[in-house]
């Protein structure tokens, strides 16, 4: 019972039972292909996911729609800066996390300083990144140097290296929230602002640093993703827009902000691939498919949250 | 070598000027200005459209040509957004627009109060359907039954086929796709036993293709759309599966993989798809019905295939992380023109 009312339980009892159904298909080969698969996409998602997740526990209305430029442009400029040398791999990365630091802090003024809402200046700052990123390089495709591809592709103790990532960041993101003053005070943001203010919480300092960690968790998924895939494109940011918002409520978290839940995150980025697959597996037609996926996520909504409504 | 091709140079500089001067019966459009109204730039076949547009305008300009070949591309992508582009481009002038669409009914309004106003409208690629603008089409059916053909030439026992699909829900993707069942129905040898969408996206399609891969038997040809090869190549690769045949979009990336494949072990396979300089045979076109020559309303886009012998020269051709690439001449445009007569 105890087990059952935990919110992230859904997500990842959905995640197995879609892994279940795949493999039922192939009476069992390719077990490890699949798991292996899902851990490697699944930290990109988880990555983002974590970052929104923290934004979205500030409370209605926070919300970071900037992610898929984020990663663009840091995928973009890290990557015409290693320009496929090798040894450049932690100058990318430096790169990569002062362009997410950067978006995070223009995004942080223009809601502080022009007092916008944050969907509207995530929004508007989002187009100036991807601006940037279609100057900056024009869509050119550079390869990332070849041991960085080979550690983002690259595995140990046959667990993908991405998936490595994901998960201490998982366990960080776990840490500062759960024992830490910082995410105390995130929390009680989250559940009200005003009487947080007022009990003596830096609200202010608390939303800078969350809009500054969504966007460097941006851009080290977008560098990861780059390394990944042989190189950055300016489309590759677009599925995470949703990505994002999508493994935050699936796992668990309160969309009306201050709940938040980490091992949800992991959950819900491993069923959001999962069930892509067991659908293409199963030869659903495009239209079914979105039909299905958007059915399924609901339901898992609704038993998770219903779950709480009860406790 | 020297006087050989500099007398290569003087025969086609010759012919140039021949083509310009049977040109001539035409009106002069040394006043004309010319936009192009494009609904996209967020990929590198966009960009690489663009920059061809841009490249040719700006020789078209300095020739004395036209007046001007301007460049507009909407941010949202949205058809709204580019009819209001359209009604702005009426406003500001331009004797003639040329239209990469958003939709191919959405902007049939701006585009009819542009011929009313007078303006000559040139759709390509993304077409629209009303009748008073030129269609520089794609014939999308053709290119993914081609593939099938191909796939036909180099496994005559058949086999399993992966698919891979576009954006879903875009006119292209289900054009594409149709043409590859129908090559497929005729060359029953093969049997499409997956199919997954990768949006044109190697990032995507490489995740497609992971998650599908361990619930597929042994696949021998994957057929694609194009910008989605390399994704594919690389997913298989992380599955420990052997590469099957590919077929890909000449993107530089894919390219640059056939060579090293082709260097390691012989691999070989066809590449595909529309040069992005078809936005300058568009301008051809605007330029001779704007002349004032009879130009059919339904032209047909040549595809750009690589094939193993093309491979190195189209390579080295094309920038790094590119798309392989044609600028269209004048002569070019009066060729499809007179193909369509």
């Amino acid at each position: 019972m105890t087990l059952l009312a935990k919110p992230w339980i859904w997500a990842w009892g959905a995640a197995a039972l879609t892994f279940a159904l795949t493999i039922g298909l192939t009476s069992g080969r390719g077990a490890g292909e699949l798991a292996y698969a899902a851990l490697s996409f699944g930290a990109f998602a988880a990555i983002v996911g974590l970052g929104q997740m923290l934004v979205i526990t500030l409370g209605p209305g926070n919300v970071d729609l900037s992610i898929p430029a984020t990663m663009t442009l840091a995928a973009t400029l890290a990557l015409k800066a290693m320009g496929s040398m090798p040894g450049t791999a932690l100058l990318g990365l430096a790169i990569a996390l002062a362009v997410g630091f950067g978006a995070g802090l223009t995004n942080y003024l223009l809601i502080l300083l022009l007092r916008l809402p944050p969907i509207i200046a995530t929004l508007a700052a989002s187009l100036i990144y991807q601006s940037l990123a279609i100057w900056s390089n024009r869509g050119l495709r550079i390869k990332p140097p070849e041991a960085l591809a080979d550690f983002a592709t690259g595995r140990f103790f046959g667990v993908p290296n991405v998936a490595w990532v994901g998960l201490g960041l998982a366990v960080l993101v776990w840490i500062a929230l759960e024992r830490s003053v910082w995410g105390r005070w995130l929390l009680a943001t989250g559940q009200n602002m005003r009487a947080a203010r007022l009990a003596g919480v830096p609200v202010e300092r608390v939303r800078a640093s969350t809009y500054l960690a969504v966007s460097v968790f941006a851009g080290l998924a977008g560098y990861l993703l780059a390394s990944f895939s042989g190189g950055a494109a300016l489309n590759m940011g677009a599925e995470y827009l949703l990505m994002s918002i999508a493994v935050v409520v699936i796992g668990g978290t309160s969309i009306a902000g201050g709940n938040s839940n980490v091992p949800g995150v992991w959950g819900a980025a491993l069923f959001m691939f999962l069930v892509i697959s067991m659908l293409n597996s199963y030869g659903a037609a495009a239209g079914l498919k979105n039909v299905l996926t958007g059915a399924i996520v609901i339901a898992i909504v609704i038993a998770a949250s219903t779950r709480k409504g009860r406790k | 070598m020297k006087i050989s091709t500099m007398l290569i140079g003087v025969a086609s500089l010759a012919l140039c000027a021949g083509g310009a001067l049977a040109g001539s019966h035409l009106a002069n459009t040394a006043d004309k200005r010319i936009a192009l109204s494009n609904n996209y730039a967020g990929n590198s076949w966009r960009q690489a459209m663009l920059q061809s547009w841009e490249e040719m305008g700006a020789a078209a300009v300095a020739d004395g040509v036209v007046a001007a070949a301007d460049a507009y591309t909407t941010s949202e992508s949205q058809a709204t957004e580019q009819a209001a582009q359209i009604q702005n481009l009426i406003l500001q002038g331009y004797d003639a627009i040329v239209i990469n669409a958003a939709s191919p009914t959405a902007l049939n309004g701006a585009v009819k109060e542009a011929c009313d106003a007078g303006v000559v409208v040139v759709s390509f690629d993304g077409i629209v359907t009303e009748p008073c603008a030129w269609r520089i089409a794609v014939d999308f059916k053709a290119m993914g039954k081609s593939e099938v053909e191909y796939l036909a030439t180099r496994l005559p026992d058949g086999g399993n086929l992966l698919e891979i699909r576009g954006l879903a829900g875009v006119f292209v993707d289900d054009e594409i796709s149709a043409g590859i069942h129908e090559g497929v129905a005729e060359n029953d040898q093969f049997e499409i036993v997956g199919s997954v969408h990768g949006d044109w996206a190697q990032d995507v399609a490489q995740k497609a293709v992971a998650g599908i891969l361990p619930s597929l038997p042994e696949i021998v040809g994957v057929v694609t759309q194009g910008g989605d090869g390399y994704g594919a190549a690389q997913a298989f690769k992380a599955a420990g599966r052997p590469t099957p045949l590919i077929v890909l979009g000449n993107r530089q990336d894919e390219m640059q993989w056939w060579a090293d494949q082709r260097d390691a072990n012989g691999y070989e396979t066809l590449s595909l798809s529309i040069a992005p300089g078809v936005s300058t045979l568009a301008f051809w076109v605007a330029q001779q019905v704007l002349a004032g020559d009879e130009v059919p309303k339904d032209l047909t886009v040549p595809f750009l295939k690589i094939t193993q012998d093309t491979l190195d020269e189209t390579l080295a051709s094309t920038p790094e992380g590119s798309v392989a690439n044609v600028t269209y001449s004048l002569e070019d445009a009066q060729q499809v023109i007179a193909g369509a007569k």
